[in-house]
C-alpha cells in the first residue's frame, strides 16, 4: 500500500461566513459546524478556538483529533463510521498540520484529561502546540454513561471529518510518501537489513476504556495485521476515558511516532515489514489469547525484531509482559515501550509487571510526579474536575485558581507511543 | 498489602486476583483466580442464582487456600 500524505500547514484558525481554506487560514462557519455536529444525546454544544500561549485551560479534555480528508483512494478517513468501511490507506490524504479538533465537556468517566495552553503544564500536553478547535458538549439529563462516550465521540469525528474537507483542493506544502508492500514482497525488499514488526496494543477494557478498528470494538478481535497507512487514515480511533497521561488519543493514532519513525528507518537500517494491531481486555483467558495469538502471527510473518507499545497501566503491563515474553520465546528479538506509576517519590515498583525476557524498555516517565499549575485566565469547560479525575484528588484546586496534580490527569504527558518530550530509557 | 499482611502483620493471605501473573509478579503466596478486572467475583452474564454460585465457589475456594500450607507461591 503507498499512502500520499499531503500536508497543509495552518496558519490560523478563525470562524467566518464560510466554512474555507484561504491564505493558510481555517474559516469555520460556527453555526454550519454546530447543524452538522448536532446529536439529540448532547444538550448544549458550543465552539471556541484557542492558540498556543494563550492563558487558557481546557478540561476535562476527552480526545484530540487531527482533520484529514482523502483525496484519493478508496475509502474515508475514520472507515467505518460513515460509510462501507472501505479499505484506507493508498492514494493520497490531505492533513491539516498544526489544528486539532478537542472534544470537552461535563466528565464522562473520571478519566478525562487537563490541557493548558500556557505556563508549566503546556510543556507536558503536546497539544498546548496546537491550534485547537474546542468542542463543548454537555450530555442531556439522564443520558447513561456509555451513551454520553459515543455521542462525544460521534461530534469528534463529525467535526473532525467536516473540519477536514476544506483542505480537499489545497496544494500542499509538502507531501510525504509511505509505502509498505504485501508481505512476501516486503520481507525480501531490502535483504541484509534487519525485518521489523510493530504490537499495537489498543486500550480494550470496556466501561469507556474502548478503541475501534475499522469502527469494530477492539476488544471483540482477534490479534491482526494491518499496513501502517491504513492508521494513517484513520483506521483506528480512540473511545477512550482512560487515565490522559498514557492513553492514545484519535490525534496520536493518527501521528503514532512509532509507525512513523519505523518509516525514517526504512530501507535505512531496518525492513518495517508490518503492523499487528492487538488489544487490552479484561479476563485472564482474553489476555492470554490475544497474545497467543498476537506472538503466532508475528512468528509467522518471519521478522528478526518487534516493538511493543502499551496503552495504558496496571493491568495492560501484564499484557505487555505476555506479548514480550510469547514473542521472545520464537526467538523475536523485543523492545517495549511503557510509562510508569512509581509513586510520587519514583521509589516504588513501577509497572505491576514483568518478565527476565522485558531486557529493552523505553519509558515515557513517571505518571505519578507532582505539579502545580497555576491559574490561568480563561477556563474552557469544567475545572473542578480536577478533585474527580484520575491523577486529581479532592483538594486539588486551590481557593486562588491554582491546581496541583499528578502529571497523570494531563493529556498526552507519559504518551507510550512516544509522542511528548519526557521520557528516558533503561537497556 | 498482601506482602505486608503476611511479612509484617504474620498473617496468611490469599489474593482473588483476575491477572494471574500480576499476583506472582507481586509475589502473593496464594493466589485463587478471578472472573474478569471489572467484576472480580461476580459475572453479570450471569442469572443471579448462577452469579452467587460462582462467587461462593470463588469464596469457598479461597477459605480452602488460606487453610493450606503452602511451600512455594500457589495458584488454587
Amino acid at each position: 500500500m503507498r499512502l500520499e500524505l499531503g500536508y497543509i500547514s495552518v496558519k490560523d484558525v478563525k470562524f467566518g461566513e464560510k466554512t474555507e481554506l484561504r491564505d493558510g487560514i481555517v474559516y469555520v462557519n460556527k453555526a454550519e459546524l454546530l447543524e452538522t455536529i448536532a446529536d439529540e444525546r448532547l444538550a448544549k454544544l458550543d465552539v471556541d478556538i484557542v492558540h498556543p500561549g494563550e492563558s487558557v485551560r481546557i478540561c476535562p479534555v476527552k480526545d484530540v483529533l487531527e482533520p484529514r480528508v482523502k483525496v484519493s483512494g478508496s475509502g474515508n478517513v475514520f472507515p467505518g463510521f460513515f460509510d462501507d468501511a472501505k479499505t484506507v490507506g493508498e492514494g493520497r490524504t490531505h492533513v491539516l498540520r498544526g489544528m486539532g479538533v478537542m472534544t470537552v465537556g461535563k466528565i464522562v468517566g473520571f478519566q478525562e484529561g487537563i490541557v493548558d495552553m500556557a505556563g508549566p503544564g503546556a510543556d507536558y500536553t503536546p497539544f498546548s502546540q496546537l491550534i485547537n478547535l474546542v468542542i463543548l458538549a454537555d450530555k442531556v439529563e439522564g443520558l447513561k454513561q456509555h451513551e454520553h462516550e459515543a455521542a462525544l465521540r460521534m461530534v469528534g469525528l463529525k467535526a473532525t471529518r467536516y473540519v477536514a474537507e476544506v483542505s480537499r483542493n489545497a496544494e500542499p506544502d509538502e507531501i510525504k510518501v509511505y509505502e509498505t508492500k504485501p508481505l512476501q514482497e516486503q520481507l525480501l525488499e531490502y535483504p541484509g537489513l534487519p525485518k521489523v514488526a510493530y504490537v499495537y496494543a489498543l486500550q480494550t477494557q470496556g466501561l469507556l476504556h474502548d478503541s475501534y478498528l475499522y469502527a469494530v470494538d477492539a476488544k471483540k478481535i482477534l490479534p491482526t495485521l494491518i499496513y501502517p497507512t491504513e492508521v494513517m487514515d484513520g483506521a483506528v480511533i480512540s473511545g477512550n476515558c482512560v487515565s490522559a497521561c498514557d492513553k492514545n488519543t484519535t490525534y496520536h493514532h493518527l501521528n503514532s511516532p512509532v509507525i512513523y519513525d519505523l518509516f525514517e528507518h526504512h530501507g535505512k537500517d531496518l525492513n518495517f515489514v508490518g503492523v499487528v494491531v492487538s488489544n487490552e481486555n479484561v479476563t485472564l483467558l482474553d489476555k492470554e489469547r490475544s497474545s497467543n495469538y498476537a506472538a503466532k502471527l508475528i512468528k509467522s510473518m518471519g521478522v528478526d525484531g518487534v516493538i511493543i507499545s502499551e496503552e495504558g497501566f496496571g493491568n495492560p503491563d501484564a499484557d505487555l509482559m505476555m506479548n514480550c515474553k510469547k514473542i521472545e520465546a520464537e526467538g523475536i528479538k523485543t523492545v517495549l515501550i511503557t510509562d510508569e506509576y512509581a509513586g510520587r517519590d519514583g521509589a516504588s515498583q513501577s509497572l505491576a509487571d514483568g518478565h527476565v525476557a522485558a531486557n529493552a524498555v523505553v519509558t515515557a516517565g513517571n505518571a505519578n510526579a507532582v505539579i502545580t499549575l497555576p491559574k490561568l485566565d480563561k477556563v474552557i469547560g469544567y475545572v473542578d474536575a480536577v478533585n474527580t479525575i484520575a491523577g486529581g484528588f479532592d483538594g486539588a484546586l486551590a481557593a486562588d485558581g491554582s491546581i496541583t496534580i499528578e502529571i497523570q490527569a494531563i493529556t498526552g504527558a507519559t504518551n507510550e507511543l512516544g509522542f511528548n518530550r519526557m521520557g528516558g530509557s533503561v537497556i | 498489602m498482601i506482602k505486608e499482611l503476611e511479612e509484617v502483620v504474620d498473617v496468611p493471605c490469599v489474593h482473588i486476583c483476575t491477572v494471574v501473573p500480576i499476583s506472582l509478579t507481586v509475589g502473593a503466596n496464594r493466589i485463587d483466580p478471578a472472573v474478569a478486572i471489572p467484576h472480580p467475583l461476580g459475572n453479570p452474564a450471569l442469572s443471579p442464582e448462577d452469579e452467587f454460585s460462582l462467587r461462593r465457589k470463588i469464596v469457598e475456594k479461597a477459605l480452602q487456600a488460606l487453610c493450606t500450607d503452602v511451600s512455594e507461591q500457589t495458584v488454587f
